[in-house]
């Protein structure tokens, strides 16, 4: 079962993303700010990490740092995902240690793809 | 007897003396009777001798000395004192008419002549009146001065009042009285005596005889703080001497004025710049409930499909689809507040073409099918790949599919698009074609305007922002290309969208000069994205030729970019780290040659090579290429690669012995002939050669005739008297046009003469190539 944890103060947003991928099949953990979703990554250690940027307490890309600089969490995939269409933020985001991004409106085919990728790029690693 | 003589000569000398005295003079006796007068008086007053001599002088010319002021004169003042000047007597004579005579009187004690008056006339009739003319002139330019609305000072050497006009008496409130003859500086109580007009008056006036517009800003006691535009002038005027005329503009409105005009020009600009930030702000926050929306009904649909409620489906289907088409709208609202921003960028990649159009195709057809039209794909086979952004190529191009179909009813839409060679450029073009309502000359006029459509009622009828056409063309911009439309009334329109084939992101910080241009309060300062591959930074200030350099560079594959001037392109360099700099010689802000010296001093810069361009007068000539700074002499390599060949010996690698006194310039060569299978000698200088080709008898000899000891030209001479040496060809490489005798005495001893390149696109291509080869090479090296 591939854990997904969703870090996103939206409600709606949350409640729909989360159930979307539930449809699918993973196992969704939820956070509600950036704080929290480190504690989170920590605690349930998800196989990948979906980070929503504006974030309250904590934002995204200080998040991702923090994951990306403690070794129980560094391996672990981040997507930014994110409502500003611009590529500084997507440079932002990567330069923050993101391993991919995604703008909302969420195209979930496409976010699906991203997440495989990650998925699987990951595990191809573990194997070598 | 003999005294008596001598006595009447001496009066007779008297009388000669008398005579010659060119004033009217009359020698009186105590009881006002002529004794005599002199020549000067008879001729001038047209009177004898026998009518003048011992008469009463009232009596003299039938009474026309009888002036009651002449009487008081000699009646009252002379019997009381011994002399009397200048008395000024005017009076009309009957015969010589009006006239002003000045009087002067001396009494003498003339031995037995007793007492006499000796009453000198001076007609100062011309000099008073030319003194009238004077006074009415000096009025008259006075009352010009007066006229003036602008306060005048006149101030002489002295810097002191000589006058004023009366502007400058009301403007700073003050009086004649304390104003004239007074320093400037001691004025209204010391109101002038302002340490800048000082700096003025005593340091820069006395060496220069004008100055203008200086402008003084001051607390003037009587009229409060004001700003003054003082020019001044300094005048000959005549007997006055040197003058000098000091005009006081009062701007302090107009200053203020101004300063308005810039305060609301700048709320402008805040308030254009809050507006794009309230629209991008507004559209994000427009997107994010928009998001919800959609993400809910996509999730409602796939569950009714699971659960094979189809009517439920078809209904969240319609919520889906205006929920994206609201999007869409939201998103151009965006894209055009961005672009206005200036913060629109392009994400450039290579893709195919045909995929392209084959998905937009699929994407498009269902809404084309709507109005009952067929989509005709037409696009020419082999298109390829372009280079662009495709995002904004797709959105132009379904802008533009989308708009065919809104507007046209049972009818054709056609796309096609094509690979097309213009101005030595490669370019895609599309063209989407319609047989539908078409536009009006007026309507084409508005249709890219942003927020316009053809016609206000077209938005009831088709819906839509209006945006879409003003986003395709203003994208189609940003790559360097553009949409234009031909349109017939009732048979349809063509749009045709033109992108080059390459886009590079030079047309995107063209664009961005433009915007600063537009904008100059915000800088050059966009910050660019950092390419991912290595780019050639073209610095020239001309954007013709930036663009000409720009369009060959990429279509030899580079990519480019520009900057507009020194200071910019300094900046870029750092940015952009790129592999090679061509730099204009020619640049207004700071010139090529300090441009190079401040990329040479950067020690994070130094190592990248700079070729160095320079205009040549002759416009057809295109540019030639002036001294590099690596490069020193950008040689035509193709020519003379193929002299190589010709001259390539049967077993390689052949000797060829280069002689180079720039070490920059022998390294580029060397690497130019090793490339050519030639195995390379050097000398750094022809004494240095010929010690060389003692050893090793070169095949060929690579020559720059400016080498340092001894002339190339000496140099050949010495080859050819060589018996062993004389059929060594030898390539001479001239960094100028070579004289006539030069030419001559060279003859038919050397094989070619390179000069460097002129209107040689190829030479530069070759010269970056060549440059960019060598960094990357120096780069691995590090």
């Amino acid at each position: 079962m591939t854990k997904i944890l969703l870090v996103e103060d939206n409600e709606m947003n949350r409640d729909m993303l989360s159930r979307r991928l539930e449809r699918r099949g993973y196992v969704v953990v939820l956070a509600f700010d950036g704080q929290s979703g480190v504690e989170a990554a920590r605690s349930q250690l998800p196989d990948l990490v979906l980070m929503d940027m504006s974030l309250p307490v904590l934002d995204g890309w200080e998040a991702t740092r923090r994951l990306k600089a403690d070794v129980i969490t560094a391996q672990m995939p981040v997507i930014a995902l994110t409502a500003h269409a611009m590529s500084s933020d997507r440079e932002k985001a990567l330069e923050a240690g993101c391993d991919d991004y995604d703008t909302k409106p969420i195209d979930l085919p496409r976010l699906l793809e991203k997440i495989e990728a990650l998925l699987l790029g990951d595990k191809r690693n573990l194997h070598d | 007897m003999a005294r008596k003589r001598s006595v009447e000569d001496i009066q007779t000398y008297a009388q000669d003396i008398v005579d010659t005295v060119r004033e009217p003079l009359l020698m009186l006796d105590t009881t006002l009777r002529v004794r005599s007068a002199n020549r000067a008086f008879y001729q001038t007053f047209k009177v004898s001798s026998e009518e003048t001599e011992n008469r009463l002088i009232y009596e003299l010319g039938n009474g026309q000395w009888d002036i009651p002021d002449l009487r008081t004169l000699l009646e009252d003042v002379v019997p009381k004192s011994s002399v009397f000047n200048d008395f000024e007597l005017e009076h009309t004579f009957p015969i010589i008419g009006r006239r002003i005579m000045l009087l002067n009187a001396r009494k003498l004690q003339a031995g037995h002549h007793g007492e006499l008056l000796v009453l000198a006339m001076e007609d100062v009739t011309e000099r008073r009146r030319s003194e009238a003319d004077l006074e009415a002139i000096e009025t008259y330019a006075q009352n010009i001065v007066d006229t003036v609305r602008e306060p005048l000072l006149i101030l002489d050497k002295t810097l002191r009042v000589r006058s004023g006009n009366r502007a400058f008496y009301q403007t700073f409130k003050v009086s004649l009285e304390e104003t004239e003859e007074r320093l400037i500086y001691e004025l209204g109580n010391g109101q002038w005596d302002i340490p800048n007009l000082r700096t003025l008056l005593e340091d820069i006036v006395p060496k220069s005889s004008v100055f203008n517009d200086f402008e003084l800003e001051h607390d003037f006691p009587a009229i409060g703080r004001r700003v003054m535009l003082l020019n001044a002038r300094k005048l000959q005027a005549g007997h006055h001497g040197e003058l000098l005329v000091l005009a006081m503009e009062d701007v302090t409105e107009r200053r203020r004025a101004e300063e308005d005009v810039a305060k609301a020009k700048e709320a402008a600009e805040t308030a254009n710049k809050t507006k794009s930030l309230f629209l991008a702000n507004m559209s994000h926050e427009l997107r994010t409930p928009l998001n919800a929306i959609l993400g809910y009904s996509e999730m409602l649909h796939e569950e009714a499909v699971e659960g094979q409620m189809d009517a439920l489906g078809a209904d969240l289907d319609r919520i889906t689809v205006a929920g994206k088409h609201l999007l869409a709208l939201i998103n151009d609202i965006l894209d055009l507040s961005k672009i206005e921003a200036g913060k629109m960028e392009l994400f450039l990649e290579s893709f195919d073409i045909g995929e392209m159009i084959d998905e937009i195709a699929t994407t498009i057809r269902p809404m084309v099918d709507r109005n009952g039209n067929t989509l005709h794909i037409a696009s020419a086979p082999n298109l390829g790949t372009m280079h662009a952004d495709q995002i904004k190529v797709r959105q132009g191009l379904f802008n533009l599919l989308s708009n065919a179909g809104k507007f046209t009813q049972e009818g054709t839409i056609t796309l096609d698009a094509s690979r097309q060679v213009m101005d030595e450029r490669e370019w895609i073009v599309f063209r989407v074609a319609d047989t539908g309502i078409g536009l009006s000359p007026e309507q084409i006029v508005k249709l890219f305007q942003d927020f316009t459509q053809a016609d206000a009622s077209t938005t009831r009828k088709f819906g839509g922002t209006g945006l879409g056409l003003a986003l395709t063309r203003r994208f189609c911009q940003m790559m360097g290309g553009d949409v234009t439309v031909h349109s017939v009334p009732g048979e349809g329109s063509v749009f045709t969208l033109k992108l080059p084939a390459v886009v590079t992101d030079g047309a995107d910080l063209l664009a961005a000069a433009h915007l600063d241009l537009a904008h100059p309060s915000e800088g050059s300062e966009t910050v660019e994205p950092m390419p991912t591959q290595d780019c050639v930074l073209v610095v020239d200030d001309d954007p013709v030729q930036r663009d000409l350099i720009q369009r060959f560079l990429s279509k030899a594959g580079f990519c480019v970019r520009t900057a507009a001037g020194g200071e910019a392109g300094l900046r870029m360099a750092r940015l952009l780290q790129p592999v090679a700099i061509t730099l204009d010689v020619m640049m207004p802000d700071f010139d090529g040659w300090s441009v190079l010296a401040a990329l040479k001093a950067d020690a994070k810069l130094r190592e990248i090579p700079v070729i160095m361009l320079t205009m040549v007068d002759d416009p057809d000539r295109g540019f030639t290429l002036g001294a590099a700074d690596f490069a020193t002499k950008p040689v035509d390599w193709e020519r003379l690669c193929q002299i190589l060949r010709k001259y390539a010996c049967p077993n390689e690698p052949c000797p060829v012995l280069l002689i180079e006194n720039d070490g920059v310039a022998r390294a580029t060569t060397r690497s130019i002939l090793e490339r050519e299978g030639w195995k390379v000698s050097e000398a750094d200088g022809a004494k240095v050669g010929l010690e060389s080709m003692r050893s090793e008898r070169p095949s060929l000899i690579v020559l720059n005739l400016s080498t340092l000891e001894m002339s190339g030209i000496e140099f050949v001479e010495h080859v050819r008297q060589h018996h062993e040496w004389q059929s060594i060809p030898i390539v001479v490489v001239a960094a100028d046009e070579l004289t006539p005798e030069d030419k001559e005495r060279l003859g038919s001893s050397v094989e070619a003469i390179l000069y460097r390149a002129r209107n040689s696109q190829e030479a530069l291509l070759e010269q970056v190539r060549d440059q960019v080869s060598q960094g990357t090479r120096m780069r691995r090296g590090r």
